[in-house]
């Protein structure tokens, strides 16, 4: 479904990343870890094409994407719905005008249908009756829930979450992800999730990559993860043990 | 300032102007091929009309004011009072009056529309709309341009003839002109010439503030401090340039007012 072959992105003077490859396939949970700055949140804007690699290839659905116009781009944003890092809801337009958004420019949709799609997406990340609100009339952790039902509304086959639990309490940081994986299976999404949450990754991923300093120090399953003497994916693991230890 | 950091700084001044042709150039295409729609552009003329109208009207009550004040005091002594208000509102609409707008909307909503889109660039919502399947230039930047370039004939309409009634009271008050006689020369002092020179210019200074607060805005980088930079060099640049660009247009403006005149004799 995904395919990066030796992707390399550059900011001037700065290589990001240097040459990731991986694959993944339909259906699967992909977790992307790492400290902050190493490139992961950059990995996962060149897939959408909100950032251009500067060298290598990537597939998503046997389709190469990196040469793609803006305007060529449009068929695959339709595929791949986005999280990100912050909620990014649009402050002067209304919840429901919000989540229905990416159907009204995506589809055409008469406005029932999209009442019904909104409602729905709405119900998936169990958020009720506050459509005519503005998001600055909702908390943060419904915020993020609001801007995961706009991504899922357009029923993407890929959903990439961009740190979707930073910033929120641990309560509603489980809550979203048990959010992602029931959003992954229902849908039957393929899902790259950066996160710092190695607890997380383990529990629900398919697969885990650890990236520092923009390679890929540490790939596989969360079996082969736990079983990887890599210094830095034995600090996450250390971190993982302490929080159970304190529990 | 080392020779090195001269050139670099050269450089960068002129990576910027090409980086802004290259985004008016964006804005111009993308109005031609994606025209946004007529809802969003009528909601922002009216949002921006609507934030301006009070701080343009009362300054431009005030500016009518003040020239009132200052030409009653020299014309007095040459007998010419009469023509106060002719003079006044003249000097106001080739002149005072869309510096004075452009200024204050370079303030007003070139600051507020700088932070907005700076605000909607870092927190990712500009990167939102592009994902959900929309073009961020047709959906936001395209309306506020017009809306600003629009906008400003209105409030340099209600600056204008508030400057009227602040000339014609100060005109009273401190020299003794009645209303009547205050607008009595008005209609023929103000030319058609004056007339479109004023309206050029306030063309000219509403698209350089629109160009810039809409690029320093949209191309926003490093979070708050990034959207404090765009507001304070959205603020110095529009100011700058339109002074540059007063300068240019009066002169030319003069030029052409003596190639017409020489014409006609």
């Amino acid at each position: 479904m995904i395919h990066f072959k030796n992707v390399v992105k550059r900011f001037g003077d700065r290589t990001i990343l240097k040459g990731i490859s991986f694959d993944l396939d339909e259906g699967e949970i992909l977790f992307i870890l790492g400290t902050s700055g190493t490139g992961k949140s950059v990995l996962l804007k060149t897939i959408v094409g909100l950032l251009r690699s500067d060298e290598g290839e990537i597939y998503i659905d046997h389709q190469e994407v990196t040469k793609l116009s803006e305007a060529d781009f449009a068929p695959i944003r339709k595929k791949c719905g986005m999280v990100f890092q912050h909620p990014a809801l649009f402050d002067s337009m209304t919840i429901f005008d919000n989540v229905a958004f990416g159907l009204r420019k995506h589809f055409k949709m008469s406005e029932a249908e999209i009442k019904v799609k909104v409602r729905n997406a709405l119900t998936m990340v169990h958020l009720t009756g506050i459509e005519n609100k503005y998001p600055s009339e909702i908390s943060y952790g419904m915020q993020k829930r609001v801007s995961l039902a706009r991504t899922v509304a357009i029923v993407p086959r890929v959903l990439l979450f961009d740190e979707p639990t930073t910033g929120l309490d641990p309560v509603t940081t489980n809550a979203v992800n048990m959010l992602i994986r029931d959003l992954s299976h229902t849908l039957g999404a393929t899902s790259i999730v950066v996160s710092h949450d190695m607890a997380c990754a383990l529990a629900i991923a398919n697969k885990i990559i650890v990236l520092d300093q923009g390679n890929i120090v540490a790939q596989g399953t969360p079996q082969e993860i736990l079983q990887c003497r890599v210094p830095l994916v034995e600090d996450f693991l250390i971190e993982v043990k302490n929080d159970s230890q304190l529990l | 300032m080392t020779p090195n950091s001269f050139s670099h700084y050269i450089l960068n001044i002129f990576s910027e102007i090409g980086s802004l042709i290259l985004f008016l150039k964006e804005v111009l295409i993308t109005s031609i091929k994606y025209p946004s729609s007529r809802q969003q552009i009528l909601e922002q003329i009216w949002q921006v009309t609507m934030q301006s109208v009070s701080t343009t009207s009362m300054a431009g009550f005030f500016v009518g004011a003040i020239m009132a004040i200052q030409f009653a005091m020299q014309m007095s002594e040459f007998g010419a009072i009469g023509y106060l208000g002719g003079l006044t509102t003249s000097g106001t609409i080739r002149e005072v009056g869309p510096l004075l707008i452009a200024f204050l909307l370079s303030g007003k909503i070139g600051a507020y529309t700088s932070a907005e889109l700076g605000t909607m660039r870092v927190t990712e919502q500009i990167d939102a709309i592009r994902c959900l399947g929309a073009n961020p230039i047709q959906e936001l930047i395209v309306p506020r341009f017009i809306a600003i370039v629009i906008s400003s004939f209105f409030l340099l309409g209600a600056g204008l003839i508030m400057s009227v009634f602040g000339g014609a009271l100060m005109g009273y008050l401190f020299a003794g002109v009645s209303y009547e006689q205050y607008v009595r020369y008005i209609p023929s002092l103000i030319t058609l010439p004056s007339i479109i020179s004023g309206t050029f210019k306030s063309f000219v200074f509403a698209f350089i503030l629109g160009s810039i607060c809409t690029y320093q805005g949209y191309k926003t980088t490093g979070g708050a401090k990034g959207v404090g930079r765009s507001v304070v060099n959205t603020a110095v640049l529009t100011m700058m340039c339109i002074v540059v660009a007063d300068w240019i247009t009066s002169t030319l403006s003069d030029l052409i007012l003596k190639m017409i005149t020489e014409t006609i004799h």
